[in-house]
């Protein structure tokens, strides 16, 4: 495949193992002090690996109402999933490995960060270099391709 | 029976937060997270004592507890997923009876 974009979306993957090295600055700007971070997965029991840096992706409540939107508009969380992505493919384009992590308690990430009020951390991006060895990937029985979640044209 | 401090305060607030906050975040997920959450902290308490515990603790930890993945959820295979998880319950117990004393089967 010569497409740089669709090749890099093909290979891209959720990683759930990362190595040691740390991320260098010019990489990445995030959380990468070692005490935050083993904070931060202290109180997010969805975090497995051990991340050296990690973007937290907020929804800023006063600026959403600045908008004349809910800070808990459908919107905003497509936003975030959507931001998310992209952050996932730069990952992957420039050799980091990345996983989102979104089982956290929002209430112990808010003191841990000393996020301003209004703040709702909604997702993070965790870094690193991939592990050598990865954990095996979680297969559903019945195998998921795009054919079986995609209708063509109108549901019968 | 004299016992062995196998945990430091570091290490029992770092589970402490992760058992507490797991409590929170599971109000809103899937139920099947649950015996997940359940399993990384004890995989996350295992890591913690391995290296202060007895020969024989650490044997055990080195058992079928070390043999479920990390992320395994019981909807990929509902029957996989319960054997696996007694075959670990019945290394607990053997543990038990062969760490507190007790009647073997």
């Amino acid at each position: 495949m010569s497409n740089a974009v669709l090749e890099a979306i093909r290979t891209r993957r959720m990683v759930r193992a990362l190595a040691d090295a740390p991320v260098p600055r010019e990489q990445v700007v995030a959380i990468q002090d070692p005490v935050t971070l083993r904070l931060l997965r202290m109180v997010s029991p969805g975090m497995f690996q051990r991340p050296r840096a990690v973007i937290a992706i907020c929804i800023d409540g006063q600026r959403a109402r600045s908008f004349g939107m809910s800070p808990t508009a459908r919107g905003l969380y497509v936003d975030v999933g959507t931001a998310a992505q992209t952050m996932l493919l730069a990952a992957h384009s420039i050799g980091l490995g990345a996983g989102v992590v979104t089982s956290f308690s929002r209430a112990a990430v808010s003191v841990v960060l000393n996020l301003p009020a209004g703040f709702s951390p909604e997702m993070f991006i965790c870094l690193g270099f991939p592990a050598a060895r990865q954990p095996p990937a979680i297969r559903p029985r019945t195998p998921v391709t795009w054919q079986s979640l995609s209708h063509w044209e109108r549901f019968p | 029976m004299e016992s062995t401090m196998v945990l430091t305060e570091d290490e029992a607030l770092e589970l402490l937060a992760f058992l507490v906050t797991a409590a929170r975040t599971q109000l809103d997920e899937a139920a099947e997270y649950g015996p997940l959450r359940l399993l990384t902290a004890a995989g996350r308490l295992a890591d913690f004592i391995a290296g202060r515990a007895s020969p024989a603790t650490q044997q055990f930890l080195s058992g079928p507890l070390r043999s479920l993945p990390d992320a395994a959820l019981r909807s990929v295979d509902p029957a996989k997923y319960s054997t696996e998880l007694d075959a670990v319950c019945e290394a607990v117990g053997e543990h038990l009876v062969n760490h507190f004393g007790g009647s073997a089967r």
